[in-house]
């Protein structure tokens, strides 16, 4: 075990996972995390708190983290490199371990100018792989990205992105390739809404035996209405949508049929990525629309959740720990 | 590195105006050819010879989750995306290889300094030269 959290002991016990994701408040409301809490517990395996997405200010995916572990939500804390330099960092990963937080999902970030501060200074003082290296550094090697030692590290199970549909596909491959020699222990991909070019990626993947190297889970995103897929075609670069979705949910007019519709899209694309071999476990982000969790993994059928296995290294970890 | 290289480098260690003047002679290079940036530790033979520094994002290990299916950055849709312009050009040129190296983040001790001279003086690696 690299870090002993529940999604590391489920993926290495060969269980299908499924994880969430929702947005910390863009206001101190930390009760707002809590109620969300409800949507995810028993219903998904973790949920991803993001870090300023799109950036917009919101609470720290550090703080949210730990209210969503008080929550009961075992959480995936998201960290980009577009706010802070590499001492903050790494000092926010110190935090995060000492707070309970035990998966990681390291990102480049939303560049500034797409959120609600575009007059900012964009840090990017290290990229994705660098960040994916250096808190592998820091768990593995206990040395900070300066080469200094610490007493304790941090243990987390490092995550990075992927993106099957960006172009030039050659590097999307290659990039992956360089986020697993970094030191990924798991991927989420972008939401796939074109589940042939997303198998293409994946056969490319599973040719490379890259799949047997890192955990992919799949990305899914389901959407309200037509227009949410068509403001994500025109402005949401690197997505790639079949027409077929779109034409879909453009029939139909009324409000409720159409959440339904998208419901159903999305539990659709869901049962197809789980059938792709090399898939390790889903990924699902309604974004603004958490309360859809559990209907949508219950239709595709992921009811109940695997328990967590206890295992022996695990409690073996423990004792060692507390005894030093 | 070799000796003579060392000693070369050993001119400017501790004369920071003649460094200043090489990084400067060398920007009168870099700067019209590839539109150098300045970091001070040059990887442009591993992105074949397309400067990644220019990236918004400052990306030296490939492209971010952005590029647009045309080929252009996310961030100024005029621009073409930096890394798919280094994948085109690495494929030309029989460089693709090159790309997967896992690079090590930037130094920013090195910025404005004279990437040329901190090879010699054994700061940052060499180039790596020839096609694979």
């Amino acid at each position: 075990m690299k870090c002993g959290s529940n999604l590391e002991k489920l993926l290495s016990a060969g269980q299908f996972v499924v994880c969430g994701e929702m947005s910390p408040p863009q206001s101190v409301d930390a009760a707002s995390i809590a109620r969300k809490c409800a949507y995810f517990k028993g219903y998904v395996d973790a949920v991803n708190l993001t870090d300023n997405q799109t950036a917009i200010v919101r609470m720290s995916s550090v703080t949210s983290s730990y209210f969503a572990l008080c929550g009961g939500v075992e959480p995936i804390m998201q960290m980009t490199c577009r706010d802070r330099n590499r001492l903050a960092m790494q000092s926010d990963i110190l935090s995060a371990h000492a707070l309970g937080v035990r998966n990681l999902l390291c990102l480049t970030g939303d560049y500034q100018k797409f959120g609600n501060h575009p007059d900012a200074k964009g840090v990017f003082d290290l990229d994705s792989c660098h960040l994916v290296a250096m808190v592998k550094q820091m768990r593995d090697d206990k040395k900070f990205l300066c080469g200094e030692e610490m007493k304790a590290e941090p243990r987390m199970f490092i995550g990075a992105a992927a993106n099957p549909f960006g172009e030039p596909f050659e590097m999307r491959v290659l990039n992956l390739a360089k986020k697993i020699e970094a030191g990924a222990d798991f991927i989420q991909t972008q939401p796939v809404f074109d589940v042939p070019g997303f198998e293409k990626w994946m056969n490319a993947v599973r040719d490379e035996g890259m799949d047997k190297q890192v955990y992919i889970l799949a990305g899914v995103m389901p959407v309200r209405s037509a227009k949410a897929l068509l403001y994500m075609k025109e402005s949401v670069p690197g997505m790639r949508i079949a027409p077929e979705y779109i034409k879909r949910l453009e029939a139909i007019t009324d409000k409720d049929a159409s959440m339904d519709e998208g419901v159903k899209i999305a539990v659709e694309i869901m049962k197809q990525l789980a059938d792709i071999p090399g898939v390790a476990g889903l990924h699902t982000m309604p974004v603004m629309w958490e309360s859809i969790t559990p209907r949508l993994v219950e239709e595709a059928g992921l009811l109940p959740r695997p328990e967590v296995p206890a295992d022996e290294p695990e409690s073996a970890q423990v004792t060692k720990e507390s005894n030093t | 590195m070799s000796k003579v290289s060392e000693k070369f480098a050993a001119l400017f260690q501790d004369r920071p105006r003649l460094h200043a003047c090489a990084a400067i002679a060398e920007n009168l290079f870099k700067k019209p050819v590839f539109g150098c940036q300045d970091c001070g530790q040059c990887i442009l033979s591993y992105t074949a010879f397309t400067c990644c520094m220019r990236c918004p994002k400052q990306m030296r290990n490939g492209p971010c989750g952005g590029t647009r299916e045309d080929g252009h950055c996310e961030v100024y849709p005029e621009r073409v995306c930096r890394w798919w312009l280094i994948h085109k050009r690495a494929k030309w040129m029989g460089r693709i290889k090159k790309l997967r190296r896992l690079q090590v983040p930037v130094d920013r001790q090195f910025e404005h300094t004279s990437a040329w001279l901190n090879v010699f003086a054994g700061k940052i690696d060499p180039p790596s030269w020839g096609r694979e």
